[in-house]
This record gives structure tokens, sequence and C-alpha cells, in this order.
């Protein structure tokens, strides 16, 4: 797996990405997205993250970069999806 | 403005190589040390079209030149922040990011598909690659361009071993794959 930008968030980052790949390999992509149990993890990496992104001042640049997301979202969320 | 494209297809069945992009950026890769960190900001199931929808932050360190660094400033880490959607229904990933750093006087806005080969969906993966590159220093064309230049140069460049290094990835994670197969296989004799 990749490191994280903060070093500190490495061990619980390693144990979230484990988890996730897993359950994308096995559930997701089989269709059986329904529970996550990677979330507990997830809540334990994010908190150790965005602490970090703040101390940085990353923060307040990736409010700016999320703006953009919008459309790429209504472009590839749509409810039918490609088919 | 500058434009990058490329398309190419790997061995490997959608799948394999939808799972293994998540690794794209792990030791496995020898090829892509300008990455230092992948950090991932939000994920969840869009309950509407059942698209996983993922957000990242991707720490790159990158040698510039004198000339460049002496006009964007001298930090050496950059910035980038990717959303990505997987639709496992129509088997496509799509992966759209942006430079956060530089972004007054530089956008590179990248667009990333993956999706089963035409030719052999089975077992073949096509990954086509768009970027659009444009510098924003007013009146100084000449300094713009190059600029531009650079930046699609360093593009190619990326964009090769990119692909050299997810060859790496995917070959790797088809091994673990095959190990743990054949170790739950035992247990199960067993």
């Amino acid at each position: 797996m990749s490191a994280s930008l903060a070093a500190e968030c490495n061990e619980v980052k390693e144990r979230y990405d484990t988890c996730f790949l897993k359950w994308y390999s096995e559930k997701f992509l089989r269709g059986n997205a329904q529970t996550d149990e990677c979330a507990p993890l997830f809540t334990q990496y994010k908190t150790c993250l965005n602490k970090a992104l703040k101390e940085r001042g990353i923060d307040k640049m990736l409010e700016d970069a999320r703006e953009d997301s919008r459309e790429t979202d209504i472009e590839y969320m749509k409810p039918s999806g490609k088919s | 403005m500058k434009i990058f494209q490329s398309t190419t297809h790997y061995n490997y069945d959608w799948e394999h190589v939808s799972t293994a992009n998540w690794q794209k950026y792990s030791p496995w890769n020898e090829k892509t040390p300008h990455v230092i960190a992948v950090d991932t900001l939000s994920r969840h199931v869009d309950p509407a079209s059942g698209v996983l929808r993922t957000e990242r932050l991707i720490t790159c360190e990158q040698n510039c030149p004198k000339w460049l660094t002496a006009i964007l400033g001298g930090d050496s880490k950059s910035q980038v922040y990717e959303c990505s959607y997987v639709d496992p229904k129509s088997k496509t990933l799509t992966l759209c990011s942006h430079n956060m750093t530089y972004a007054d006087l530089l956008s590179v806005r990248e667009t990333v598909v993956y999706t089963p080969s035409a030719h052999n969906p089975e077992s073949n993966t096509q990954f086509t690659q768009t970027a659009k590159i444009t510098a924003f220093c007013g009146g100084w064309q000449k300094i713009k361009n190059k600029i531009e230049q650079f930046t699609v140069d360093r593009f190619v460049e990326n964009a090769a071993k990119g692909r050299e290094g997810f060859e790496m990835v995917l070959e790797r994670a088809r091994e673990v794959f095959a190990q743990e197969r054949e170790r739950m296989e035992m247990s199960q004799r067993a």
C-alpha cells in the first residue's frame, strides 16, 4: 500500500486500505456492497488524516478543489449508469 | 492549452485491473517514486446509481527545472485532488484529477477511464488517458508556452513510467491472489 502524507497515520491507513481492498474485490465487485465492515477503520484513519491536513493548511486548498467534482458527479453517477 | 491523450490495453480482466488500481502507487510499483503519498479523503456507494465514489489526495515530489521553480515558487511537494467513480454494472472506472498546487498559474486536468476492451472484454482492459494543460500567466505567451510544453513533456514521461509501474503491480497482485487461493484450497482440504 502507499504511504500517507502524515507518517503518524500510516499504521491505521494500512489497516484500512487492506480492509477496503478485500471489501472491493470480494463484495463490491460481486454486487454485495450493502455492508461496509471497513467503516470503523476509515473513521479512525480520517480522524488522524484530518488533523494532519489542518496542521498543514491543506484543508483550505481542498475546499476549492472539491468544488469541481460537482460536475463530474453529475456525469459519472447517473442513476441508470452507462449501459 | 495543450492536450495529451493516450490509449493502451492491459492483458488482465477489468476486475483485476480496477482492484489493482487502488494499489497503483504501492511499493510494488518501482517506477513512480515521484508519488510519495496517496490518502483517501472520502468514500461511499451512491445509493441511486450503485457507483462507488472516492476522493483521494495524491502527494508528489518532483524535481523541477530551476527556471520553473523560479516562476512557480520553491516547494518541491505538490498535491493532486482526484475524484473517482466505479460503476460495477457497466464495468467502468473513471478517475478525474487536477492539480491543487500552483492552481493559480497552471491547470492540469486529467481523466482516466478503464473499461473492458472491445476486442477481448473478458480478459483485456482498455485504458484511456486525457489531460488538458493550461498555463495562466497573462501576456507572457512565450513563458506560457514554455510552461505548457514542459508540463506536457513531464506528463508523457510520467505516463510511460505509470504504465510500466502499473504492469508490475498487476503482475504482483496476480501472484498474491494465486497464492491466497492456493492457501484457501489447502486449508479447505485439511
